[in-house]
């Protein structure tokens, strides 16, 4: 039965075939649920992640901030702002002429080496990426974009990309202050915020660092579509801000700006108290010298001056081809990196005396009438070690006016004596020496006042094996009666020091920055102290005859009422210096280094002055002269403004 | 001589415009429709990309060329076809070595003969070759398929340009070969318990097969098992298609709107990962709907062998269909990352002019099948398909 047979056959493979429909439906089925998946549970999470491959943010830097530093009184004098950087660049897509042609034309206007640019440009030819912007040199010289923009025309696909670039108007003048600018590097990176990149610069000392938060500003930004490959090209108009039509990227697919721009917000300027004439001038004065000047408002504490030499220009970080000179700036000696009037500690030799004699005044331990018989030197046992006079011939019978005037060892030895360790610790914390000032600057060390809790408890466990020599001896205290032994201050601290003089027994606190609020402590010394210290200060700077000549008499000017105390401080053993019959043969590494601290009184505003000149050997010839003539310079030739006008009309002063 | 009397080629005439007269209009219609979806989704797809001609102005010549040749095809008498099946065999297998000897090499692999003019691809139409050969061989051999040794048989006869196409290396086309061999296998009435040890055998050989894979080849399938290990390399593909079909939503992004394709973070979007673009701006309902018009035309296909007078019509449909249905399922399987990245193009959808030509010739196929419906039932020999006890 062929029918029957036939009718089998047939059933038999329909069922086959429908097996093998079954199949595809049921692939079919598992297509459609993972589409599902994908699409409809998952959608969300598949739409943000091309989103986020769609999307780039492309980043407008923000302009660093201002630093101003003041002129005179009134005037606010850019120290450090952002310059427009000029690059050449050059999109191959819109060379409208010979390649070969072009890179003549450039060569003989902009004068760069032709041929290289000919190869980039064919390399970027090559890869298909003719819309990228190609650098041909970046940072040029306004003459040479002036000259590019003249001859415009035959240069076409030439143009200018603008961006910020630091710039430091005075260039080295103030440089250890302003500080300088490095590239962040990947642990700051993490740790700030996103606002910065890879290759950023980044404040790295002084003024830069610490207040990076403030100068660095905001960055703006812009969403553009990005295609998988290729990077946004984004051309600047004169003013560094970016162009938004016909943006394209390296293969040039045109690109979208998705999102309204957020315009860059520049960073907030940052004001100093540093009078940019005095600075200058006490630079000046320090040529050629290694050593520092600080000059304070001694009522307010703000700094006008902070010279330390030698400096640096921070010009030298922020160019790109400045390796050689930056090697130099980091590596030379003497150290150039350092600021020596708050980052460096000298032993403060007889400028401590002044500290001396305001402790012992206000202990109660001399008084006016208290004189000492100074021999030319001292014994604190009839049989013991004798310590020196600077004065070997001895200034006989001295009180304090004079013993500071003269500088007379003998006699501090003496009331260190009766004054004792602790005393004078305390009086040396009182007043700032030994410690922070607080500067708003960063980097300050803190120097020494030796006690007798440093020396038993902190050097001695360092040295276990001759515990005796650790204990606080007399002899320590008459080292440090006249600011030799182990005491360390910076010529800040002086200065610190100084102006508790000058503005009748307060602490200042140093500042640079003019938001810093002007801080002072309760008064400290009492009128009877002020003055006697005043009259000795005052004689240390008078030139005789007829009145006998202080030590700091090379301060002296007719007719100013100037405050003066000299130091030489020790920075070697004495044994060194006495293989030398004349001072003149002592090599200049060995020699003292010479202090001279300064006050103003009749002038507005009191100046507290400290100048250290490292192995200058004696501070009334190395380093008075020097506050002399800053002192001069602020006050008749950089008079501030409302003093000069007053002048003028002829009021008193 | 227009009612055929049997296979021998004597008997048939092997031409006849006549058959254009029973087009089946329904599958007709579902070419069309993909094809003008194919059209539209490569007009997209041209946005990013300038060429002198575009995607599918070129697509649209294939198109008219191929539905030429299948027209052409459909005038032919199938079995004249399946008669044939032996000599094209040895006609593909001769190509395939050529290409092997003298080949163009592009894209890593050896796979292109030059003519002149155009490159001519083998190993895409030796797909077809093999399956007018296994219609020839099962229709011969009748109910013999349930002896083991004819079972086997069949496995050699693929085996031959398999191992050819995979030396080129073309990893795709060579496994094509399988799903359609078991699946003619299957309709012609094989044991099932000779599929399940061939199964098992199969699952067997997978190390020894690993072995002989090619390094890129295993990175791929490395990447579908856990595709964010390299997500720049060899796994980039699978993500950005995941990314691109994941965004598309319940609705996608409309039309012409898809970023992903747009942008070319999915490289390869007009030709592999055209689904991608698809489901990225028709969301999953235009991609459901894509896929229901191609389960319907491949159920269609299926129902046309299921029509066919006699074995020969039937193996040839099935053979075809299971070659469309495998790339349509692995294509798509893809480019939602169920399936390591291989290069097999979406019927209809893709760009690509061989494989176009392929297609069309499956539908030629099927329509040529359908035209020789209920034409020869009376024909007691030679027995098609046997019963399967």
């Amino acid at each position: 039965m062929p029918g029957n047979a036939g009718e089998r056959r047939r059933t038999r493979s329909d069922l086959r075939l429908v097996h093998i429909a079954l199949a595809l439906c049921l692939a079919f089925t598992v297509l459609g649920a993972r589409l599902w998946e994908l699409q409809v549970h998952e959608g969300a999470e598949y739409r943000g992640k091309s989103e986020s491959n769609r999307l780039r943010i492309q980043r407008l830097e923000s302009p660093r901030g201002v630093v101003y530093a003041r002129h005179a009184d009134d005037l606010d004098v850019v120290l450090a702002d952002n310059r427009p950087a000029r690059d050449l660049m050059v999109v191959p897509a819109d060379i409208t002429i010979d390649d070969d042609e072009l890179c003549r034309r450039l060569e003989e206007i902009v004068g760069i080496d032709g041929d290289g640019l000919l190869a980039t440009i064919q390399k970027a030819r090559k890869a298909r990426e003719p819309f990228k912007q190609l650098l041909i040199r970046a940072d040029v010289p306004t003459a040479v974009s002036a000259r590019v923009d003249e001859y415009g025309a035959l240069l076409p696909g030439v143009f200018t990309v603008v961006r910020p670039i630091r710039r430091y108007v005075y260039g080295e003048t103030a440089g250890q202050i302003l500080g300088y600018l490095g590239e962040v590097n990947t642990k700051e990176l993490r740790e700030k915020d996103s606002d910065y990149q890879m290759g950023d610069l980044i404040g790295r000392a002084g003024v830069e660092s610490l207040y990076e938060d403030e100068l660095h500003g905001k960055d703006g930004r812009m969403l553009v579509t990005k295609f998988a490959a290729g990077t946004p090209q984004i051309r600047t108009d004169p003013y560094g801000k970016p162009y938004v039509e016909n943006l394209v990227d390296s293969y040039g697919h045109s690109l979208r700006v998705e999102e309204e721009i957020r315009q860059p917000v520049p960073g907030k300027s940052v004001h100093l108290t540093l009078d940019i004439g005095l600075q200058a001038k006490a630079e000046a004065l320090l040529e050629g010298e290694t050593g520092a000047i600080v000059a304070l408002n001694a009522d307010t504490g703000a700094v006008l001056a902070l010279a330390s030499s030698p400096g640096y220009d921070p010009t030298v970080f922020v160019t790109r081809s400045g390796n050689r000179e930056r090697l130099d700036i980091l590596r030379g000696k003497p150290n150039r990196m350092m600021h020596r009037a708050y980052q460096e500690v000298y032993p403060p030799g007889s400028v401590f005396k002044v500290l001396l004699a305001a402790a012992a005044l206000e202990e109660g331990v001399i008084d006016a009438d208290t004189t000492h018989y100074c021999p030319g030197k001292f014994r604190i046992t009839p049989n013991g070690r004798a310590w020196h006079c600077w004065n070997r011939s001895g200034h006989g019978d001295v009180n304090v006016v004079d013993a500071l005037a003269f500088s007379c060892d003998v006699f501090f030895y003496h009331v260190g004596l009766e004054l004792g360790v602790d005393r004078i610790t305390k009086w040396a914390h009182k007043l700032g020496l030994g410690e922070q000032t607080g500067l708003d600057l960063p980097g300050e060390v803190s120097g020494l006042i030796p006690s007798r809790d440093w020396k038993e408890n902190r050097l001695r466990p360092q040295h276990p094996n001759e515990p005796w020599e650790y204990r606080w001896y007399p002899g320590d205290t008459v080292n440090l009666a006249i600011g030799q032994g182990a005491a360390a201050t910076t010529p800040l601290q002086n200065a610190l020091l100084i102006s508790a003089i000058v503005n009748g027994g307060y602490r200042v606190q140093p500042h640079v920055n003019r938001e810093t609020p002007a801080a002072k402590s309760q008064r400290l010394l009492s009128d009877r102290t002020i003055g006697l210290i005043r009259a000795g200060l005052t004689k240390c700077v008078e030139k005789g005859p007829p009145a006998p000549t202080g030590t700091g008499h090379e301060a002296y000017m007719e007719g100013w009422h100037i405050l003066g105390k000299t130091g030489s401080a020790q920075n070697v053993s004495l044994a060194h210096q006495e293989d030398y019959e004349n001072e003149e043969d002592i090599p200049k590494e060995l020699r003292d280094h010479a202090w001279f601290v300064a006050g103003v009184l009749d002038r507005e505003p009191p100046l507290a002055i400290c100048v250290l000149v490292e192995h200058g050997h004696h501070g009334g010839a190395a380093a008075a002269p020097l506050a002399r003539d800053l002192i001069a310079y602020f006050y008749d030739e950089w008079a501030p403004v409302e003093m000069r006008l007053a002048r003028n009309r002829g009021e008193p002063q | 001589m227009r009612r055929g009397r049997g296979l021998g080629a004597a008997n048939i005439r092997a031409f006849s415009l006549w058959n254009l007269r029973r087009l089946d209009w329904a599958l007709l219609g579902l070419v069309f429709v993909l094809a003008f979806i194919g059209f539209a989704v490569l007009y997209s797809a041209n946005r990013s990309v300038s060429v002198s001609t575009p995607y599918y102005a070129k697509q649209a010549t294939f198109f008219v060329f191929g539905c030429f040749v299948a027209l052409l095809i459909a005038c032919l008498d199938y079995r004249f076809i399946v008669s044939l099946g032996p000599m094209i065999y040895v006609v593909f297998l001769g190509l395939l070595s050529a290409v092997l000897a003298v080949g163009h090499v592009a894209k890593g692999g050896r796979r292109w003969l030059d003519l002149g003019i155009v490159g001519f691809q083998p190993s895409e139409y030796t797909k077809l070759a093999v399956i007018i050969m296994l219609a020839w061989y099962f229709a011969k051999i009748g109910r013999r398929i349930q002896r083991f040794p004819y079972f086997v048989l069949t496995f050699v006869i693929i085996a031959a340009p398999g191992a050819l196409i995979f030396k080129q290396p073309d990893l795709g086309t060579a496994l094509t070969l399988g799903p359609i061999a078991v699946a003619m296998l299957y309709a012609a009435g094989c044991r099932t318990r000779h599929l399940i040890i061939c199964a098992l055998l199969g699952a067997a050989a997978v190390p020894v097969a690993w072995g002989h894979l090619e390094d890129y080849q295993r990175e791929r399938v490395m990447t579908i098992i856990n595709p964010s290990a390299d997500p720049q390399g060899s796994g980039y593909h699978t993500i950005q298609s995941m990314i691109t079909v994941g965004s598309g939503g319940l609705n996608g992004k409309g039309y012409m709107q898809g970023t992903q394709t747009y942008l070319s973070y999915l490289p390869e979007h007009h030709t592999d990962f055209i689904f991608s673009l698809l489901a990225e701006e028709f969301g999953f309902v235009g991609s459901c709907i894509v896929l229901a018009l191609f389960l319907v035309l491949l159920l269609r296909g299926l129902q046309i062998a299921r029509g066919a007078s006699e074995a020969g019509g039937t193996l040839l449909g099935t053979g075809v269909v299971t070659l469309l249905s495998f790339h349509v399922f692995v294509n798509i399987a893809i480019t939602i990352g169920l399936l390591p990245v291989t290069g097999i193009p979406l019927p209809f959808l893709s760009y690509g002019g061989s494989f176009y030509l392929t297609t069309m010739t499956s539908i030629g196929l099927l329509l040529s099948v359908n035209a020789r419906k209920g034409l020869f039932e009376f024909s007691a020999r030679p027995p098609a398909l046997v019963p399967v006890r």
